[in-house]
Parts: C-alpha cells; structure tokens; sequence
C-alpha cells in the first residue's frame, strides 16, 4: 500500500510534469464544448456564407438537447481514443525500454503495485478529463440548446466513461506487451475501433461486448431511454479492466525473469 | 573467519539455444571486495543480473545470507548499479534518491535525510536541485551510485561502474569505492584489470560464460607469476638478429618477440640474466633495457583471456 502510494505519487507528478494534467483535459473539454456551440450557431454560419439563391431557405430542425450531448460522445469515440490512447501508450514500454525500471524493480518492490499505480493514474486522467468535458458539453447544451434530462445525462455519461476506462486499460496492456510506440497505438487503436464497428455490424453476438457500451450510452439519451443488455456490458467491460490489470502484471513480471 | 555473504552455485543461463552463462559457482565473503573481470561478452552483466534478481537463472542457486541465514527475498539486501543508468529526466537528482530510498522502505524522514548525506558523498549538493535530462555521463554514474546505496544493502553490485567515465571521472567513483567498500561489501564488474587491482581483494575472470580463474588477488599473484625478462635492444641489424635468436636458448620456457622487444618466460631469472647479458656484450649488441622481474596480473589476465 505504501508503494502504492509511492508509484502512484511518482505517476502523478510525471502527468503534471509532462503537462498531460493541462492538454488532455482542455482537448477533451473543448470536443465536449464545440459540439453544441456548432449546432447553435451552425445556421448563422451557413447564411453569412451566402452563395444561396434567392428565395431559398434552408430549415434545419433544430436538434434536441440530448441529440447534442450524443453527437458529443459521437466526437470522444474518434478524437477523444485517439487522444486518451496517445497520452497513456507509453506509460508502461517506455521504462521498460529506457531501462529505469532495471533500477527500480532492483528493489524490493511489488509488480502489483507498480501496475496498480500506473492504471489508477490512467483512470484518474481519464476520468477528470472526460468529467470535464462531458460537463462542458452539458452546460453549454442546456445553455443554448435545452434542458435534457439530468438521470439520462449522467446515465449516458457513466456508460461512456466505462467505455474510456476500458480503452485505457487496453491501451496499457498493450503497452505491457510491445515496445515500440506506434505498435501499440495501432493495436489499441485497432482492437477499440474494431470492438465498436462490431457492436454496429453484429448486434446479436457483441449485446455485451465492451464495444456496445457507446450505443448503450447513446441509447440512454434517446427520448425513449431505454438500453439492452446496459448491466451485462457494464460488468463484462469491469471484469475485462481486471483481467487485462492482471495479464499485465504477470507480463511485467515475466520481463523481468527471462530477460 | 570470514562468513560468506553470497553464494553462487552453478548458475547458468541460456537464451534459446546458447548458453551464456555455464553453470559457475563461486562465493563472496562478507566484506570483501570482488571484481569480475571478463572481456566484452563474457557474460558479465547477464550473471550480475541474474544475482540482482532480475533475469530467471536457467539453473543453479544464488543465495544471499544474512545473518548466516538464507534470505527469501535478496533484494532489499542488494543495492545495484546497471551498465547504463537510466532515470527519469523529469525528476531531480533529488528527488530520484527520495523516491529510491521510500521504494527500497525507507521512512520518508530517513530517506530525506539519506538523500542529503549522499548527494554530499557523491558530489551532487548544487545538482540535486536540477533535472536529470541535464547530467552528465559521470554525473548519472555517481546519482546511479547513490541510489544504491541509500538504503544501506548488505551487498553492492555495480556493472562497469566506470567503463563510461573520463579518466577524472573514473578516479572519482574509484575513489568512492574505495571508502564504501570499507563498509559494504561490493561485487563489480569490469574489463579493465587496473581498476580491479586498485581496490579489490578477490578476483573472478570470465570468459564466454565460465570462470576461468578466481581467487585472492595476492593468492593469484604468487601462484600465477612466473619469472619473465622484458628486453629492449638497438635498432641494428646485429641486435635484432641476436633478440630474435634468444628466444631459442635453453634458459627460455616462451618467448614473445617483436620488434626490438622481447618478453622471455624463463626458468631462473638470475642465470638467465647474467647469461643474456655476457652473450650480449660478447657480441656486441646494445641493449636498451634489461629487466628482470615476474609476470603481472595483466599478463595472466590476457593469457586466461586468450587461451
Ligand atoms: N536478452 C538476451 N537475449 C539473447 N542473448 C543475450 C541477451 N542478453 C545477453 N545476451 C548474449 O549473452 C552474451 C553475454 O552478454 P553480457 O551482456 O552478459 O556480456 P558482458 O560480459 O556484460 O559484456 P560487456 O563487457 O560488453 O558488457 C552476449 O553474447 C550477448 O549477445
Ligand atoms: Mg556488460
């Protein structure tokens, strides 16, 4: 617990020092924020651009507040992964490459510990940054859209959240297993894209997969707001965290005896 | 009677199908200094990492003994330097011991107070307090010394501690070392003979993945010193002639001839000298330099090495 603490202090400082703390967040608040400033004042934009003949209006119904706050997420499936993937990829291949770790695991230190620490930073990143952003887009949505339903919102929110962590975690396992940078950015990258693609194309066999979780987020915010199968994913997608926690502990550790 | 610290019994080690290290055994005496000499892929840093409990030994026993007792877990008895030390470059010396002693189980107060007393030892004070991304070769080597050292290991074990450093460097760690080693003990390796002569007592020489030669440093030197004559004649025709004959006297055991010098290996300095020297003048031929002594431990070492 003590090195917990420690490793995750060390963590949390290289994010600060690195200046992850700063950019990860503002990137993911401003995704969150564009989406409905856009949809509000697409229309004006649109006209002062003029080239339209005479006499010809175009009526764009205006979306609903929660139509909004669902194209947002829509925003974090392909940004926001590519952004949270780039940020934690090296997190793990980096020491073990540079060579600290050589020093650090020379000490009597705990793999669980070590791995611990690294993915409760991860969360904790994640989760402030996608908070942030997610409550940006919320409050400009009731702001300059419409109210939308408070339980639906953060209904939504806790489902994509889920889906974030899941990629994070992915990311580090990957990251526990390969060397090189853009190996692992292209594996978890692929592996994330591909687990949602299927969810669109085989919606029968993937109902709990981790990768319906942004459908299940985006479903809570349609009007009728009710999500198949939203208790199965949550818990598959909690139970993959842990194995994937577990598979790289034992990975770093095996590094560490066959050399 | 000295109790034995670490014991080594035939460790090895193979990467798929060659085997780097072949099965060697030797122990380290508590207080003592070893060195483990060996030529560039010898073998070194593979056995050194496996003792540091960082690579799974293919076969064989290390065992770490404290207090007469086999330990568990060696690691919190062990402080280690790797070839090349990495740290973070975002940290600060400073903050890199802090972080070192609190992970080795120090109290926060313990390592604060630690980490001040070896950034002095070290000569760190002013560099402490700025990143690592900017140190120097030397400077890393020296903040890679105090880091494992700063919980107090029964057992230091440094690879090529100064294999990287300038010459004032290398003077500089040596002379760590030196005053270290009078409380801890410490196993190093290196492929230079001249840094193991300065502050070692035991020696282990390893070539392709065997010990080839171990003991005590005046051990190895009585019983592996031979009488040898170093000679340096003229550049004349009738000179090198002559050197080049000497070697073929009945006195010589071997001989290494090159150039105007010779290296002869022989049975009796004495005779040998006396003889070399009437033979030469007769002749008349100039003899540069005569001298008379025994092999060193580089000679031995270069032998063990070669052989
Ligand atoms: N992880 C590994 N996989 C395969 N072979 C390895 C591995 N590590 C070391 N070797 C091989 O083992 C041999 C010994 O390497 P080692 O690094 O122990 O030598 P060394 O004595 O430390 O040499 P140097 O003086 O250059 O540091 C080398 O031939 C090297 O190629
Ligand atoms: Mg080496």
């Amino acid at each position: 617990m003590m090195q917990f603490k420690l490793f995750f202090r060390k963590e949390m400082l290289e994010m600060g020092r690195s200046y992850k703390w700063l950019w990860v967040p503002l990137v993911f608040l401003m995704l969150g924020v564009m989406q409905p400033v856009m949809t509000r004042f697409m229309p004006e934009i649109l006209k002062s651009a003029g080239n339209m003949p005479k006499g010809m209006t175009i009526t764009i119904a205006p979306p609903s507040g929660a139509e909004v706050l669902a194209q947002t997420l829509g925003q974090y499936s392909s940004i926001g992964i590519l952004i949270l993937v780039l940020s934690v990829m090296t997190m793990i291949s980096g020491e073990r490459q540079s060579g600290v770790s050589q020093m650090i695991f020379a000490k009597p230190v705990s793999y669980v510990s070590y791995a611990a620490a690294k993915w409760a930073s991860m969360l904790s990143l994640v989760t402030a940054s996608f908070a942030l952003g997610y409550g940006g887009a919320w409050y400009y949505t009731v702001q300059i859209i419409g109210a939308v339903e408070a339980g639906a919102v953060v209904k939504a929110g806790l489902f994509y959240l889920l889906w974030l962590w899941f990629a994070g975690a992915l990311t580090l396992l990957v990251s526990s297993l390969l060397d090189p940078a853009p190996g692992i950015a292209f594996v978890s990258l692929g592996a994330a894209l591909l687990l949602s693609m299927a969810s669109g194309w085989l919606p029968r066999y993937t109902v709990y997969s981790p990768g319906s979780l942004p459908q299940i987020s985006a479903q809570w915010l349609e009007p009728a707001g009710e999500a198949k199968g939203a208790v199965g994913a949550a818990l598959l997608c909690l139970a993959c965290i842990f194995i994937f926690f577990a598979a790289a502990v034992y990975r770093i550790k095996l590094r560490y005896s066959k050399g | 009677m000295t109790r034995e610290l670490l014991q080594v019994k035939g460790l090895s080690k193979r990467f798929k199908d060659r085997e780097v290290v072949k099965g060697i055994s030797f122990s380290i005496a508590e207080g003592s200094c070893a060195a483990l000499i060996g030529p560039n892929g010898a073998g070194k840093t593979t056995t050194i990492r496996m003792l540091a409990g960082l690579l799974q030994p293919s076969g064989g026993s290390v065992v770490l003994l404290a207090e007469g007792r086999p330990v568990a877990d060696p690691r919190p008895y062990i402080g280690y330097l790797p070839q090349m030390p990495v740290f973070y470059p975002w940290m600060t010396g400073a903050e890199f011991l802090l972080y070192s002693g609190e992970l080795a189980g120090l109290t926060r107060r313990e390592a604060t107070r630690e980490t001040g007393k070896w950034l002095d030892a070290v000569g760190l004070r002013d560099a402490g307090k700025r990143r690592i991304g900017g140190y120097s070769g030397g400077m890393k080597q020296r903040l890679g010394l105090a880091q494992a050292l700063i919980h107090r290991p029964r057992l230091l074990i440094l690879d090529e501690p100064v294999s990287a450093l300038d010459p004032a460097g290398r003077k500089d760690v040596l002379t760590l070392l030196q005053r270290i080693r009078l409380e801890t003990t410490v196993l190093f390796s290196t492929h230079v003979l001249h840094d193991a002569e300065e502050i070692c007592d035991e020696i282990l020489m390893m070539r392709e993945g065997e010990i080839v030669l171990q003991g005590s440093l005046d051990h190895l030197r009585r019983t592996y010193s031979e009488p040898v004559i170093r000679l340096e004649v003229g550049g004349d025709e009738v000179s090198r002639a002559w050197l080049a004959a000497a070697g073929g006297k009945d006195f010589v055991v071997q001989s290494e001839i090159s150039g105007g010098r010779a290296k002869l290996r022989v049975a009796d300095v004495e005779r040998a000298a006396l003889e070399l020297m009437a033979d030469a003048v007769s002749r008349r031929v100039t003899i540069r330099t005569l001298e008379a002594g025994q092999s060193t431990l580089e000679d031995l070492f270069l032998k063990a090495v070669r052989s």
